[in-house]
């Protein structure tokens, strides 16, 4: 007697348990029709197996994702003193470039907050851009030096929003280190 | 080892060993990589934030799969209802050939087998997925799913089955 499909596709998984298994393996050595059928349904499956997505893009999304979950739960407690270090790791390389564009990244719910009225002495003026959490923190003319945004360290502002409870994303964009070409 | 999802030491070691699987899941029920992405770190949150204690590794692998299944899955039909988010999806280019071994594997080979995998059944489709992209046996799969391990065989013979005529009529040939 012959060989369905579904013992077959139970053999090809591993699954299949004694005494079929070896039933199944004898009848596969003489008969042409059903190993020529469990080829095709092995076939089948391989094609199906290989066609996954590579471990080059799950990588990248393994180590991106887990730098998401750390900063956002498993450290949020070192939170504060991990940014400083990390700011301080990366200060000189801000300082050396000239016009570096600066974004300010603040979470929305920071707008609201009743500790942003506290926050005019460095930041004078906040632009809501209403829709998204995007703000552009810019200075003012009649403000006195001390008061000017761009004539504080990045590391006074960060310290500065650190001490008011925000929690700041920074980057730099459009920046050209010193030393490499502009290409 | 007892795992304690908000603890430290037992996050990691789950990250580690699951991500790749519930990867494969997600991507295999939406076929966008950036919404799978979305999907996975949602069932991280999710772990993270319920405190759940497990028995072991294996427990909290399969409390992940089941939540990023259903995430994907929802997803997916989500999309079919709504106009716009399929147009999103959509504008995603597909996923570029790179690495030596999905030359071997050409193009038109995963566009069939996508297109197949996506036109089975949801009953059917999860049960491939996690039997062709999570490499687990039928055991596994039917405590994910619920359902009996002899339902989890007579599925996986129905897949196969209804993949293996819709990838003929893609002209597949062995010889
Ligand atoms: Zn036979």
């Amino acid at each position: 007697m012959c060989l369905d499909d579904q013992i077959l596709n139970t053999y090809l998984d591993g699954e299949l348990v004694e005494p079929w298994k070896t039933q199944v393996e004898e009848h596969l050595k003489y008969c042409t029709a059903c190993s020529s059928r469990f080829r095709q349904l092995q076939a089948v499956h391989e094609m199906v197996c290989s066609s996954r997505l590579s471990d080059e893009k799950i990588d990248a999304a393994q180590e991106k994702i887990l730098a998401f979950m750390e900063n956002k739960y498993l450290h949020k407690e070192k939170k504060v003193k991990f940014l400083h270090r990390d700011f301080t790791m990366k200060t000189p390389t801000i300082i050396g470039i000239a016009a570096a564009f600066v974004l300010i990244f603040i979470g929305a719910f920071t707008i609201q907050s009743p500790s942003l009225n506290d926050s005019n002495v460095l930041i004078p003026q906040v632009v809501d851009t209403q829709s998204g959490n995007v703000t552009q923190v810019s200075s003012i003319d009649s403000l006195t030096t001390d008061q000017i945004l761009s004539n504080l360290s990045l590391e006074e502002i960060l310290s500065y929003l650190d001490s008011k409870g925000f929690e700041v994303d920074l980057k730099v964009k459009s920046v050209n280190p010193i030393g490499e070409s502009t290409d | 080892m007892e795992i304690k999802s908000s603890e430290n030491a037992s996050f990691q070691r789950v990250y580690k060993e699951v991500f790749p699987v519930l990867m494969r899941v997600a991507y295999h029920v939406t076929y966008n990589l950036d919404v799978s992405e979305d999907i996975v770190q949602e069932s991280f949150i999710r772990f993270y934030e319920k405190n759940i204690d497990f028995v072991s590794v294996d427990e909290a692998k399969y409390w992940l799969i089941r939540v990023t299944k259903n995430l994907a899955i929802n997803v997916v039909k989500r999309k079919s209802r709504e106009k716009a988010m399929v147009d999103k999806i959509k504008k995603v280019p597909k996923t570029p050939v790179q690495n030596g071994e999905d030359a071997l594997m050409n193009t038109e080979t995963r566009e069939m087998v996508r297109s197949a995998v996506e036109k089975l059944p949801e009953k059917l489709k999860s049960v491939l997925i996690l039997k062709e992209y999570a490499d687990l046996n039928y055991k596994q799969i039917g405590v994910i799913l619920h359902i009996s391990e002899s339902n989890v065989k007579v599925r996986v013979h129905r897949a196969r089955k209804m993949m293996e005529t819709m990838l003929d009529r893609g002209e597949m040939h062995v010889s």
